[in-house]
């Protein structure tokens, strides 16, 4: 069976791909939706993936950015439908290093950060997509997105819970999901997993990332 | 704690005007440490009163903590307190390869565990770029439970729901119904609850034999009984009388708050994931969004029992229609290689695998140790997959360095966002009311503390 007339292909496959390749395969709505955003914000950068539109916008605009996708009556996004991080650490990073595959592993150096995610979805359009931008990940900072979507209230309580993410403006920015009185980020990549105690000799498990098993 | 806010050592001191004066206004911050609720006396205005409702209250569905502000009777201001819960499910799945990400999801939010699994493999599989190879039969299966599912999650919401209420006839006749629906999934996955059913790629095994007639035997029973409950409640004057006007949420603050799912189809708008972004084909199935004007608990309680009787329509679709063939993709890199079977001590891997594996071909053997142990690797890239739970949106918002573990999950769980809205649906309330709108909004607090 060809993926054009399989029902269970996602939205963005089933519509006409009108550009292939790695970077960009979006289908017609969802590229004249960007269209129409690269139109009034010529400076976002943008990526599709699977059929999923991702704009790409410096943190100091991003909530303009929202405040647009919400108003706007073609983009018109009543949702604020996720909020999330991805921590990236800096330093020199291994990629694909695993001994069964054969890809050859390269070494890349890297500034940390840490990935922002809001997931715009429209209810009156039926039209969904993602605004990203990246923060450093050392006292990283970023603008509330409160007042465009109250939603953002307990989402960015939550990145900064897991991210340490200071999102200024916010009402009430405690943590939502830890104690109130616990250290660190947990989500963060360089937060320690630490290992168990054994009661047998001393013995112990070591933390996941560190187990040669 | 500064020392000034701190109550003086004799008891009767906090009377003191020169110390009230100093305190801070309203107390923003409680800390879950415990002896803050001493502090609580010196800051209060006059006759308003600061009431902790839970971590373990009977009625807050789960281990939700409210911190109200009370005006004799009346609400003023209400503080969500979450993450009694939390477990690091998310975390957790970082350090596991992609399948047994599976067994971890599905206990997130356990009254809907089989959406939990299919917007989890969904996320996976586009991820792989195999959304459109899974087969037939596995998607309309997935569509099956998933719809049984949701009938039995909103039968744990009447039951739970008719029980803060005092109706202890609707909690037994709720979890009664949802004991035949959990009969079926332990026929089919050999667990009630938790099943790890769904995997990436399709689903772990194949139907029983005679599963399909007694799935259509079930289905006819839980028309009826559903009609059972109605007549005992639609009309009722107490449950009205409970239900109506109170939890109210228009559609604006609804879409504001991220609000989806019978909350806010309650408002009046006809927003089901299901239509608008349809999976696993759900959309060669005849069905209906309900939806009411009231946006109150009463047309919340309407719009799950219509919700109920479409979910059992479908299943019905599905099984009339149900299509031959593979349940797992065919794709032998990523499809699981073992072939479970029901053995004399439950279910396992098939004799006839076990047979070739250690018997006939050292090549499979390799292949089964290296696909169970390492698991595959998934593709860069960054995906959310998002179905209709029975509470709203459940997106999985997944990222993969490249590897055969997830590099993130970040879960988008319908109950955490309807957490933040219950200040604004609480304010002006009666104590005895905040009952009925939280159980309304129908929380999950394994969805929520993840």
């Amino acid at each position: 069976m060809s993926r054009d007339d399989n029902p269970n292909a996602t939205l963005g496959e089933q519509g006409d791909v009108i550009e292939a390749g790695l970077d960009v395969q979006l289908s017609r709505e969802l590229a004249a939706l960007r269209d129409h955003l690269v139109a009034a914000y010529p400076e976002l950068e943008v990526l599709g993936f699977r059929g999923e539109l991702t704009l790409i916008a410096a943190p100091e605009r991003v909530v303009e950015l929202l405040r647009f996708c919400r108003d706007d009556e073609t983009v018109r996004c009543e949702l604020l439908a996720d909020l999330s991080g991805v921590h990236w650490p800096g330093g020199t990073i291994e990629a694909s290093a695993q001994e069964t595959t054969g890809w050859p592993t390269y070494a890349e150096e890297r500034e940390g950060r840490i990935e922002i995610d809001y997931l715009l979805r429209s209810v009156a359009h039926g039209h969904a997509f993602r605004v990203r931008t990246s923060v450093g990940d050392d006292a990283p900072r970023l603008a509330t997105a409160t007042a465009v979507y109250a939603a953002a209230d307990l989402m960015e309580r939550e990145v900064y819970d897991f991210f340490g993410v200071a999102f200024d403006g916010h009402p009430d920015l405690t943590r939502v999901l830890m104690p109130d009185d616990w250290d660190g980020h947990p989500h963060r990549k360089d937060y320690p997993l630490g290992g168990v105690e054994v009661d047998f000799k001393g013995a112990t498990i070591p933390p996941p990332d560190e187990r040669s098993y | 704690m500064s020392d000034l806010q701190r109550p003086p050592a004799s008891g009767a001191a906090w009377a003191d005007e020169s110390d009230r004066d100093r305190a801070p206004a309203r107390p923003r911050e409680h800390t879950v440490v415990g002896g803050d609720w001493q502090e609580l006396p010196n800051v209060v205005d006059d006759d308003l009163m600061i009431i902790n409702m839970g971590p373990q209250h009977p009625s807050t569905h789960g281990v939700l903590r409210l911190v109200l502000t009370l005006d004799g009777e009346r609400i003023l201001d209400t503080r969500p307190v979450i993450g009694y819960l939390h477990t690091g499910i998310e975390k957790n799945l970082e350090y596991r390869p992609w399948v047994q990400g599976v067994t971890f999801v599905t206990r997130m939010d356990y009254l809907a565990p089989l959406h939990n699994e299919l917007a989890y493999c969904l996320a996976v599989e586009k991820l792989l770029g195999i959304t459109g190879d899974i087969p037939e039969r596995a998607s309309a299966l997935r569509v099956l439970l998933t719809e049984f599912n949701r009938v039995a999650s909103h039968f744990v919401w009447l039951a739970t729901g008719g029980m803060e209420l005092g109706s202890t006839t609707a909690m037994i006749f709720g979890f009664r119904e949802r004991e035949t629906i959990l009969d079926l999934f332990e026929e089919v996955s050999g667990l009630r609850m938790n099943h790890a059913f769904i995997r990436p790629g399709g689903i772990a095994m194949d139907l029983p034999d005679g599963f399909v007639p007694r799935a259509r035997t079930a289905i006819s029973a839980l028309r009826d009984r559903i009609g059972e409950i109605e007549d005992l409640l639609t009309e009722n004057p107490i449950w009205i009388e409970r239900l109506t006007g109170v939890g109210l949420l228009t559609a604006a603050q609804c879409l504001d708050w991220g609000v989806t799912g019978p909350v806010l189809r309650s408002a009046g708008v006809a927003h089901d994931l299901r239509k608008v972004t349809p999976y696993c084909g759900i959309e060669q199935y005849d069905f209906h969004v309900p939806t009411t004007d009231t946006a109150d608990a009463y047309g919340r309680y309407l719009i799950r029992m219509e919700e109920m009787r479409q979910s059992l329509t479908i299943c019905e679709q599905v099984l009339d229609s149900l299509p031959e063939g593979a349940v797992m993709v065919a794709d032998a890199k990523i499809a699981w290689p073992a072939q479970l079977a029901l053995g004399p001590d439950g279910i396992g891997n098939a004799q006839e695998h076990i047979d070739r594996i250690m018997g006939k071909s050292m090549e499979a053997l390799i292949h089964h140790f290296k696909l169970v142990t390492e698991g595959f690797t998934v593709p860069e890239g960054q995906v959310y997959a998002a179905i209709e739970s029975p509470r709203g949106e459940l997106g999985y918002h997944v990222t993969s360095s490249g590897t055969n573990k997830p590099y993130r999950v970040k879960v988008r769980d319908p109950s955490f966002l309807h957490i933040g809205v219950l200040p604004t649906m609480s304010h002006g309330l009666q104590v005895a009311d905040i009952i009925v709108a939280v159980a309304s909004v129908d929380p999950v607090m394994g969805g929520v503390d993840r």
